[in-house]
């Protein structure tokens, strides 16, 4: 057998020792040399931490602690897998259903066991020439350069290659996370022109969704789950039109199907807990919650508001002392960190209102003010100013609470899901405000300034609109399109009128405020291509 | 938990034990130094070991069809890709058994189906074939009246005429295909899983020929 694999390194992780051996010989009889094993998932992070490798097998089952998905996800949370390295998920048949269903993060491919040489050999030269062939598109994903990762793939798709149809997926979902929807529309369309396909028509619920054509997407989830009661996405999807819709009992109804059909979900688990929660059924919170800090614990994903829940859950029901208990455990799992004490906090606050010491409750607010504090350099997300501001409200500090509500919707006037949880909230805190009229006044008020800024830059008066728009930016440090919008303008006169080193350190200090605010921001990697390419020009 | 459960897992452990027997056997048959005399042998072993396999997975899928928990995960496929695999994941034990296993298809057809589900079935239909073809098995796919057609065929003796009626109705009643002995699993498993594949008003559905490309038996698989 030729030696084609003999430069490429292979990590097996399985808990099985016979079946980790079974696996090293069959590679080694393919020509793979370097090779290393790991016998569950914390000795499987501890090497791909180690070391880079260009193979992960990795079996789905691995006993106790992490599984094979939560290895997966925790290696490419952490970046701990290069973009040509291949992950190959390991299933058996009683795992298909739940490593299917697994959406956010999925593997280069699937081998169910048990599988020949022969496969393995054929899969993994495919695999390889597949990557090699994308890599530059993945090369331009990793920088979030989604006009450039799009450009290299219409060329694959230009050849009309074997592989086409992946490559279309491959397209719609890249225009998805760039939010371009109407070019993802018209792909999804011409899609399902040829043929009723679930995926595209789960896109095309998917954009009509964002594009806030909600009874549209409502009736797209539905008529899918008639076709297929068992498509997780779908509910998923249909929840949270719902949750959209302000309906959120049919929201939380179809999220526990969701459940039910895949309780391996932990962000579901979560969302569930919260819904419930808020909508006063806190039985189901309680279990959903609970479900999702056992799920968390060998994950990376794992975050002090799932105990914060689980334990506000808890005490709704009365369990007071069992609620103390999970904060207790809160504290110790993330013993440093300062957002976990401002959780603590929060949740004890609940508690100890519960159980009438208000004084105790006032107390851990104020705890929890401190932790605030704290953090105010760092830039507070905005899920930790609406716990503060639920806890505010149910300690009846009204004003504190409408003051953060507010501020939230500031930072993110444009950001819906964001805002639907801030509606969410003054309806759960019972608050005496109007989030939905503030939201559309801030959002005139935004929208104004954003079109004075490009009428102004439209008239070549490129200094007015900066000013304008900078002026904006520091009135809501914390609001990313704001910033973005006034590092563009800087960025469009230097593309006009020439670069200099003052105006690229301006854009600079905008660009790192939206980076510290979300690193992941979509539209960072246009921007600081742009300001790249300017820098290489600067005088 | 009822009886039903018990066994599904019972299978599911049964099949993790066949999937040590086939590793090692593989490696037994790859050493140079083993004391086997007669490697054909040791095929023989893993051609059963890889039959008993199918066998029970096919039972797991069934149980989980008849519970309503198996998913069908539609997608397109490239042919020339899918039946390389599935070739390469047979090779082996044709080679052993002097049976030459090819396919053929165009470079760019494509089809819409589960691959796992599929691939289960031609495994199984490949697994057979070797026990009745003379000289060789081919597989091939084509574009037929709106259907894809994956066709398995061989060169033995060809399938009872009694078999050739049956088949349209056996999904929905498999006590009719008793005569069909000990294939009866397979075949009925065939064309649940065909049936599964619908589009456009159209359901999959499996035939039994004779004398195709081939002089001996052909399995097809439409599906829509």
């Amino acid at each position: 057998m030729a030696n084609d694999f003999s430069d490429k390194s292979f990590l097996i992780i399985d808990d099985f020792a016979d079946m980790r051996s079974a696996i090293r010989n069959l590679l080694r009889s393919l020509g793979v040399v370097k090779l290393e094993q790991a016998r569950d998932g914390q000795d499987a992070m501890t090497q791909l931490a180690h070391k880079s490798f260009d193979v992960v097998l990795c079996d789905y089952n691995l006993g106790p602690g992490k599984d094979g998905q939560q290895v997966l996800e925790e290696a490419r949370y952490r970046q701990l897998l290069g973009v040509d390295s291949l992950f190959i998920m390991i299933t058996a048949e009683n795992t298909r259903e739940m490593v299917m269903s697994a959406i956010e993060y999925s593997p280069d491919s699937y081998l169910a066991k048990p599988f020949t040489k022969e496969l393995l050999k054929t899969r993994l030269t495919k695999l390889f020439a597949l990557k090699a062939n994308l890599s530059q598109v993945n090369k331009a994903l990793l920088t979030k350069s989604y006009g450039a990762a799009l450009k290299a793939l219409d060329g694959l798709i230009e050849a009309k290659p074997k592989n086409l149809s992946e490559l279309i997926r491959t397209k719609t979902e890249i225009l998805l996370t760039a939010k371009r929807y109407d070019e993802a529309k018209a792909l999804f369309e011409e899609v399902l022109n040829a043929r009723e396909l679930p995926w595209a028509r789960l896109g095309l619920g998917k954009v009509l969704f964002w594009q806030k054509k909600y009874a549209q997407a409502q009736e797209v989830f539905e008529h899918l789950l008639t076709l297929d009661t068992n498509m997780v996405a779908a509910y998923d999807w249909l929840a949270k039109t719902q949750t959209a819709l302000q309906h959120f009992a049919e929201a939380e109804e179809i999220l526990k199907n969701a459940a039910r059909l895949s309780p391996r979900g932990l962000s579901r688990q979560q969302l569930l807990g919260t819904l419930a929660l808020s909508n006063g059924n806190s039985e189901e919170a309680e279990h959903a919650f609970g479900r999702a800090v056992a799920l968390a614990k060998h994950s990376a994903l794992n975050h002090p508001s799932l105990f914060a829940g689980l334990a506000k859950a808890k005490s709704a029901n009365g369990k007071h002392v069992e609620a103390l208990k999970v904060i207790g455990e809160m504290v110790k799992t993330f013993a440093a960190e300062q957002e976990a004490k401002l959780y603590a906090a929060t949740a004890t606050a609940f508690v100890k209102k519960g159980l009438g010491d208000m004084e105790g409750a006032t107390e851990a607010l104020r705890a929890a003010e401190e932790s605030m504090r704290q953090m105010a350099g760092t830039g507070r997300p905005t899920s930790l100013m609406l716990e503060m501001a639920k806890t505010y409200a149910q300690l009846g500090e009204q004003d504190k609470a409408t003051a953060l509500i507010h501020e939230a919707i500031a930072n993110n006037h444009d950001e819906d899901e964001l805002l639907m949880e801030v509606v969410q909230v003054c309806r759960e805190a019972e608050l005496d405000y109007d989030a939905e009229t503030a939201i559309r006044e801030i959002q005139k008020a935004v929208v104004k300034t954003n079109n004075d800024g490009v009428r102004l830059i439209r008239q070549g008066q490129f200094d007015d609109a900066i000013q304008l728009l900078s002026g904006a930016a520091d009135e809501m440090p914390a609001n990313k399109t704001i910033n973005l919008n006034a590092a563009k303008a800087i960025i469009m006169k230097m593309e006009k009128l020439g670069a200099t080193r003052e105006d690229i350190s301006a854009v600079r200090y905008l660009v790192e405020r939206v980076r510290g605010l979300d690193p992941n921001d979509w539209r960072l990697g246009d921007v600081i291509a742009r300001l790249r390419h300017l820098a290489a020009t600067a005088s | 938990m009822d009886f039903s459960d018990i066994l599904a897992s019972s299978i599911h452990d049964i099949k993790n034990s066949l999937g040590l027997i086939l590793g090692n056997l593989d490696e037994l048959i790859d050493n140079p130094d083993n004391k086997i005399a007669d490697l054909r042998q040791a095929s023989l072993l893993k051609h059963e070991a890889q039959r008993a396999n199918s066998n029970l997975i096919q039972l797991l899928t069934l149980y989980k069809l008849g519970n309503q928990q198996l998913v069908v995960r539609v997608t397109e496929n490239n042919l020339d890709d899918f039946l390389e695999e599935i070739v390469a994941n047979n090779s082996a034990v044709c080679e052993a058994l002097d049976v030459q296993l090819s396919y053929t298809c165009d470079h760019d057809l494509g089809g819409y189906f589960d691959a796992d589900l599929v691939r289960s079935v031609l495994d199984s239909t490949i697994g057979n074939a070797h026990r009745y073809a003379k000289t060789q098995i081919q597989v091939n796919a084509v574009q037929e009246d709106g259907y894809l057609v994956i066709r398995v065929e061989d060169d033995g003796g060809g399938f009872p005429a009694s078999l050739c009626g049956l088949l349209e109705t056996m999904a929905e009643r498999p006590q009719n295909a008793q005569s069909a002995g000990r294939t009866q699993l397979g075949l009925f498993f065939a064309s649940s899983i065909a049936e599964l594949h619908q589009n456009a008003g159209k359901k999959g559905r499996i035939r039994l020929s004779n004398g195709h490309n081939l002089s001996g038996g052909c399995f097809e698989l439409w599906l829509p």
